[in-house]
C-alpha cells in the first residue's frame, strides 16, 4: 500500500514518462491544439543566448568570490525549438468552473485545471520538452504563467504583454524546454488576484539529472506542499462578476450585432500609455478612481490551505525513523507563511529551484509568494509532530482556530519507539 | 431612478430596492443600529433562544434621496396628492433601508429588513413625515422563501417601470388598494404580507401570498387578511440582462375581499414583462408592459376616490427606455411611460398619462434627473379625484443612491455561478 499522499513521489518511479504521468495526473494527450508553439516552430533559433554569439560568458571585472556569475544563464537557448527526434512531453489542462469543498462544509466555486485544486501537479525531466496544451471551457480568459521556466517570451502566459488571452473554448499551446531544474510553478496570469486565488495554480517539478540534494541525503519519499489562501466572500463576488462579464463577450462573440460594439476599452484594453491618455481626455474613465470605486474593500483571506485544503482536512507527511524525505514549499498564494516544523530541525536545500550554495539548518523557514522552497526533513525525533505556518492568522478557518495551514510528520515507526499517544482531529480549542 | 434593470424580490438576501426604500432621521438610525447590537436586542427583547455572541450578521445600508423642483404639478393630480401648490419641493419617495442577514443551518438565509420612505405630506414639514415600508423577517433556502411583514405588495413585483419616482403615472402602473382613500399614494405599493416563494433553478418563482391591504377606507382598525393571491415570475440570469431578449415576465391573479356595501369582491388579474427591443452592452432599448384587469366589483359610479380603486377596469402600461452606456459604463437613460385606463360599468372616466424621463449620471449613485408628466382624465374620473382634467408637470432634480454592506458572508442565491452551476450558499 501506498503511504505517499497526493503529491509524494517514490524514488525509482518511472522517471517522469508522460504516459506515466498523464494517467497519474488523468492527464490526456492532445494532438490538435492551436497556434501558441506555432509561433516557435516556425522560427530559427536565432536567440541572444546559447548559440555562442551572446557576449556574456564573462564578467565584466573580476568578481570577489568563487562562484560562477552566469550560472543563470539558461543551459539551452530558449528559443530553441524541439529537434528531430527529440522527446516531448505532452500535457493537455483543460480549465473550468467548478465546486471546491476546503473543509467539510465550506465549498466554494473556483476555476478549475483538470477539475483540480490545485492544478496537476506536472513533473519533466530537466532539459526535456513539455507540451501543454491549454483548453478553456470557461467563460472567462485565461493563460498559463510558468513561473521559474526560463524559456521563449512568447510562452511566458502574460496575457497583453506576451501572448492575447485564451478566450472560452480555445486551445493555446505552450512549448519550452523544461529548465532549470527545481521546484516551480505554474499559474492563471489573467487577473492574477481573483484567478490563482481562485484556483488556477498547480505545482511544476523539473527533477534534475545530476541531483545534488538527493545525493546529499538520499530519500525516497517527497511532499509538494502549494501553500495559498482564498477570501471566500471576495473571491465569490468577483468570480461572479467575471463570469458574467466572460459571458457577454462569449454573447457579443457570437452576434454579429454585438459584436460591432466590441471595444477595447470595455476590457480596460490600450495598445499603448498614449492610447489609455487619449481614450481619458476622450471621456473614459478607469476604474481604479474614486469616483468608480470609492473605498475598495481589502482583501482579506480567512481560509489557508496546503494543497488546496485546511485543517483538519490537511495531508499528513509519514517519515520513519533513519529516514529522510523531501518537502517541496511553494509560495503560490498572496501571503507570506513562516513553516515550523516541531521537534526537529530541517535542512533548507534549495531555493526558487536551485540548490543553496550550502544547506542552511532551520526549524522555521519564510516561504513568500512566488517562492519555493525545498526542505529535506531527517527521522531522528519519532512522534507525531505539528508541522503548521506559525503565523497564526493561517491557522484559522473562518476566524476560528485550529485551521488552515496545519498538518502532521507522522512517524510509522513511533510506536516501535515508545510513542503512544495517538493524534486526534480538533476543531475547536 | 436606476439605471439597473428593475428590482426583484429575488436578486438579493434582503430585498429592497434603493427607490423603495425608506428615510429615517439621524437619530433614529442611531438608535436602529444600536438596538441590532447583540446585547441591545438582550436587553430590549427577549429572544426565544439565546443569541451566539459571535455571529455577525452581513448589514446592509440602502438609501435614495430623491429632491426635485416640480413646476406646474396639480395639487390634486394624483390620487390622494397633497395640497401643494403648483410648484413645489419635492422630497418624497427619498429613503433609507437597513437590513441585516445571517447565514443558517444546512445553507438557508435569514434576514430582517427595516426602512421608511417620506411621503408627499413630508414636503409641507407638517403631518405625517414617513411611511414604515418595509419591516419583515424572511426566510429563504435554495428552493424556498417564506417572508412575513410589511413590505412590497407581491403585485407590485412583476414590472417596474423607469419614472422618476416609484408612484409617478401609478394608476397605470400598479394594481390599485381598493381599501385605500387615496391620501396616501403608498398604500397601493406597500402592504402586509405572508407569502410563500417556490421557484424552478432560481429562474422561475411561484409566489403564494395573503396580505392585509391597508384600509384607509374603511377605516379598519385592525390588520386583517384581506388579499389573497398568487403571482409566477420569470427572471433572466443577473448581468447578462442586457443582452438577452426577454429580461422578464410574470402574471398573477389577486381576490381582494371587499365588501358588498363597496360593491363585492375585487379581483384582478395583470401580466406583463420586460424584453430588449435592442440588446445591447452600450445602447439599450427596452420594453416594459403591463395589464392589469380588475373585475368583480359591482361599482357603477364614482362617489369618492376609493371607487376609482375597486371598480371593474382594465390598465395598460407601457415604457420604453433607451440606456446609453459607452463602452459598457451608464451614462445617461430617457425612457417613455405611457398608460392607458378604463372603466369597464364608468362612462366618462377613461384616462392616459405619459412621462417622458431624462437622466444624467453624474457619477457613481449620484444622478441628474428631469422629468415631464401629462395626464389626462375624463370628467367622472376628474371628479372623484377633485381635481382637473389635465396635468402638465415638469420635475427636475438630484437623486443619490448608495448601498453599502458591511460584513460581507453572503452571496446572492441568483448568482450566475449558482445558476449555472452547482447551488453554493456561501
Amino acid at each position: 500500500m501506498s503511504i505517499f499522499r497526493r503529491f509524494a513521489k517514490k524514488k525509482n518511479e518511472a522517471p517522469s514518462a508522460p504516459e506515466a504521468t498523464n494517467s497519474r495526473r488523468q492527464f490526456m494527450t492532445h494532438l490538435g491544439a492551436a497556434a501558441g508553439a506555432s509561433l516557435l516552430l516556425g522560427r530559427s533559433a536565432t536567440a541572444a543566448f546559447g548559440d555562442g554569439s551572446a557576449p556574456l560568458d564573462k564578467p565584466a571585472t573580476a568578481w570577489p568570490a568563487s562562484f560562477d556569475a552566469l550560472a543563470t544563464r539558461p543551459q539551452f537557448a530558449p528559443r530553441e525549438t524541439p529537434k528531430e527526434g527529440e522527446k516531448i512531453h505532452k500535457f493537455r489542462i483543460e480549465v473550468t468552473i467548478g465546486e471546491h469543498e476546503i473543509v467539510p462544509g465550506v465549498k466554494a466555486h473556483m476555476f478549475l485545471f483538470n477539475n483540480m485544486y490545485p492544478g496537476p501537479e506536472i513533473r519533466v525531466p530537466e532539459n526535456e520538452w513539455v507540451q501543454i496544451d491549454l483548453v478553456n471551457s470557461s467563460p472567462e480568459n485565461h493563460t498559463i504563467h510558468w513561473h521559474g521556466m526560463i524559456l521563449a517570451n512568447e510562452m511566458d502566459g502574460v496575457p497583453m504583454g506576451t501572448q492575447w488571452p485564451v478566450f472560452k473554448d480555445q486551445t493555446f499551446r505552450y512549448l519550452f524546454r523544461a529548465q532549470p531544474a527545481g521546484t516551480h510553478f505554474y499559474h492563471c496570469h489573467v487577473m492574477t488576484t481573483l484567478h490563482q486565488m481562485a484556483g488556477l495554480v498547480g505545482s511544476l517539478i523539473v527533477e534534475a539529472k545530476d541531483d545534488i540534494v538527493k545525493k546529499t541525503f538520499p530519500y525516497e519519499r517527497e511532499y509538494t506542499m502549494l501553500l495559498s489562501e482564498i477570501d471566500t466572500a471576495w473571491a465569490r463576488e468577483q468570480l461572479n462578476e467575471m463570469v458574467g462579464m466572460g459571458m457577454t463577450m462569449d454573447a457579443m462573440n457570437k452576434d454579429p450585432k454585438l459584436m460591432k460594439e466590441m471595444n477595447g476599452r470595455m476590457m480596460g484594453w490600450f495598445k499603448d500609455k498614449k492610447s489609455l491618455l487619449d481614450a481619458i481626455k476622450g471621456g473614459y474613465t478607469p476604474p481604479y478612481l474614486s469616483s468608480m470605486t470609492g473605498a475598495n474593500r481589502v482583501i482579506t483571506p480567512n481560509f489557508f490551505m496546503i494543497n488546496g485544503k485546511s485543517y483538519p482536512m490537511t495531508d499528513e507527511l509519514f517519515i520513519k525513523y533513519g529516514e529522510n524525505i523531501r518537502v517541496r514549499l511553494i509560495g503560490g498564494g498572496m501571503m507570506p507563511h513562516y513553516i515550523h516544523l516541531h521537534g526537529h530541525d530541517f535542512w533548507h536545500v534549495c531555493q526558487d529551484g536551485s540548490p543553496l550554495a550550502a544547506p542552511v539548518r532551520l526549524n522555521t523557514i519564510p516561504i513568500f509568494p512566488g517562492a519555493t522552497s525545498d526542505i529535506i526533513i531527517q527521522g531522528t525525533n519519532p512522534g507525531n509532530w505539528h508541522f503548521h505556518d506559525h503565523s497564526d492568522l493561517s491557522t484559522t478557518n473562518n476566524g476560528i482556530h485550529p485551521g488552515g495551514m496545519m498538518t502532521m510528520l507522522m512517524y510509522e515507526d513511533a510506536e516501535k519507539y515508545g510513542v503512544t499517544f495517538k493524534d486526534t482531529i480538533m476543531i475547536d480549542s | 431612478m436606476r439605471f439597473s434593470q428593475p428590482y426583484s424580490r429575488t436578486h438579493r438576501p434582503f430585498s429592497q430596492a434603493r427607490r423603495t426604500a425608506g428615510v429615517l432621521s439621524g437619530a433614529a438610525m442611531i438608535g436602529l443600529l444600536a438596538a441590532a447590537a447583540p446585547q441591545g436586542f438582550a436587553q430590549a427583547q427577549q429572544t426565544p433562544i439565546p443569541e451566539e455572541p459571535s455571529t455577525q450578521p452581513q448589514i446592509e445600508i440602502a438609501g435614495t434621496g430623491v429632491a426635485t423642483l416640480d413646476l406646474g404639478r396639480s395639487p390634486n393630480a394624483l390620487p390622494g396628492g397633497g395640497k401643494a401648490s403648483s410648484s413645489q419641493i419635492n422630497i418624497s419617495d427619498s429613503a433609507l433601508m437597513f437590513g441585516a442577514a445571517q447565514r443558517l443551518y444546512k445553507g438557508a438565509i435569514g434576514s430582517f429588513s427595516l426602512g421608511g420612505l417620506t411621503l408627499d405630506e413630508s414636503n409641507t414639514g407638517s403631518g405625517t413625515q414617513l411611511f414604515l415600508h418595509q419591516a419583515y423577517v424572511d426566510y429563504q433556502s435554495h428552493s424556498f422563501e417564506t417572508y412575513l411583514g410589511r413590505t412590497d405588495q407581491p403585485t407590485a413585483q412583476i414590472v417596474q417601470f423607469p419614472t422618476l419616482r416609484g408612484d409617478d403615472l401609478i394608476s397605470f402602473t400598479n394594481i390599485l388598494n381598493p381599501f385605500s382613500n387615496g391620501e396616501n399614494v403608498e398604500e397601493h405599493r406597500y402592504s402586509n404580507v405572508a407569502a410563500v416563494t417556490l421557484n424552478r433553478g432560481l429562474s422561475t418563482f411561484a409566489n403564494f401570498h395573503v396580505q392585509h391591504l391597508i384600509n384607509t377606507a374603511g377605516q379598519s382598525g385592525d390588520t386583517g387578511l384581506n388579499s389573497y393571491g398568487v403571482s409566477l415570475q420569470h427572471l433572466s440570469p443577473p448581468t447578462l440582462a442586457a443582452i438577452q431578449k426577454v429580461v422578464s415576465y410574470g402574471a398573477g391573479y389577486e381576490y381582494r375581499s371587499v365588501g358588498r356595501s363597496e360593491g363585492g369582491s375585487s379581483q384582478a388579474v395583470y401580466a406583463g414583462g420586460v424584453i430588449n427591443l435592442k440588446p445591447s452592452l452600450n445602447n439599450l432599448v427596452d420594453l416594459r408592459v403591463l395589464d392589469n384587469y380588475t373585475f368583480g366589483n359591482n361599482t357603477s359610479k364614482f362617489s369618492n376616490t376609493s371607487d376609482t380603486f375597486r371598480a371593474n377596469s382594465n390598465a395598460v402600461a407601457v415604457a420604453v427606455r433607451y440606456l446609453h452606456s459607452p463602452f459598457g459604463m451608464p451614462s445617461s437613460q430617457l425612457s417613455l411611460t405611457m398608460g392607458y385606463k378604463s372603466y369597464d360599468k364608468v362612462s366618462n372616466a377613461n384616462s392616459y398619462g405619459a412621462a417622458l424621463t431624462g437622466v444624467k449620471r453624474l457619477g457613481q449613485g449620484v444622478d441628474a434627473v428631469a422629468q415631464y408628466v401629462y395626464q389626462r382624465r375624463d370628467g367622472a374620473l376628474a371628479n372623484a379625484y377633485g381635481g382637473g382634467r389635465e396635468e402638465n408637470s415638469v420635475q427636475v432634480g438630484l437623486i443619490f443612491n448608495f448601498d453599502a454592506t458591511f460584513n460581507r458572508s453572503i452571496g446572492p442565491r441568483r448568482s450566475l455561478l449558482n445558476l449555472n452551476h452547482q447551488y453554493i450558499p456561501d
